[in-house]
């Protein structure tokens, strides 16, 4: 099996089912196209043994209006389409994931003004020690201006 | 005004969170009573009592939200 299939298609109920082998798509995939669907249609996820190894899940879409067998089907056509949309927004996601991690974490320092961990590689020695004062701060006031106050009449 | 008929729901295990389902008959509570019970790869959900008056289909709506609060939930713990 290629792709999904419809199970059965229901005009007085105006629900159709759809069934797909369990390893073609991660759970992940079918969630996300159900997600889409659940504005416009009741949506009830199953699982059963089926014939294959994995088993099978069964979608259940029920629309919310009154739908033809139609616009049933074209509904479950659309399931596909999602489903492999999913399937590929997953993938590039996947495969862009530390590109983007990189690119938020930039955009984040970028905008909280600070610096970046890149900025701590290249820390050149200057040779100087923490206590180190050529700008004579550490000095007290009183002993940098005791000889100038004195002089003073 | 209550329908008589309570309707039952087999949710299976694999597709849906205990805990979205709760939160889901929470949300209902107001239209519906919900028993949630495990039936081997089920949670079997029982509405009852449910509110004549309301429009619309309370136990698909429900389905509804047990799916999406289960999709919030496994999204939060990627």
């Amino acid at each position: 099996m290629a792709q999904h299939t419809v199970e059965s298609v229901d005009t007085a109920a105006h629900r159709v089912t759809l069934a797909l082998e369990v390893g073609m798509y991660p759970i992940e995939v079918l969630y996300g196209a159900a997600y889409v669907f659940i504005d416009r249609c009741f949506v009830l996820l199953d699982k059963d043994e089926g014939q294959s190894k994995g088993g099978r899940y069964l979608v259940h879409l029920r629309g919310k209006t009154d739908f033809s067998e139609k616009e049933l089907l074209d509904l479950s056509g659309e399931f596909g389409n999602e489903l492999l949309s999913q399937a590929l927004r997953r993938k590039i996601v996947k495969q862009n994931q530390k590109i983007i991690e990189e690119i938020t974490t930039q955009a984040i320092a970028g905008a909280a003004g600070g610096t970046l961990p890149t900025d701590f590689l290249d820390s050149s020695d200057d040779g100087m020690d923490f206590l180190d004062d050529p700008l004579g701060i550490a000095v007290p006031w009183e002993d940098k201006f005791k000889k100038k106050s004195a002089e003073q009449p | 005004m209550s329908q008589d008929q309570p309707a039952v729901v087999r949710l299976h295990r694999a597709m849906y969170m205990q805990q979205a389902i709760k939160e889901a008959a929470n949300t209902f509570a107001d239209f519906a009573s919900f028993k949630i019970v495990r039936d081997g790869e089920h949670y079997a959900v029982t509405v009852s009592d449910i509110d004549g008056e309301v429009e619309g289909d309370v136990v698909a709506e429900f389905c509804n939200f047990a799916l999406h609060n289960t999709m919030q939930r496994k999204k939060k713990r990627i």
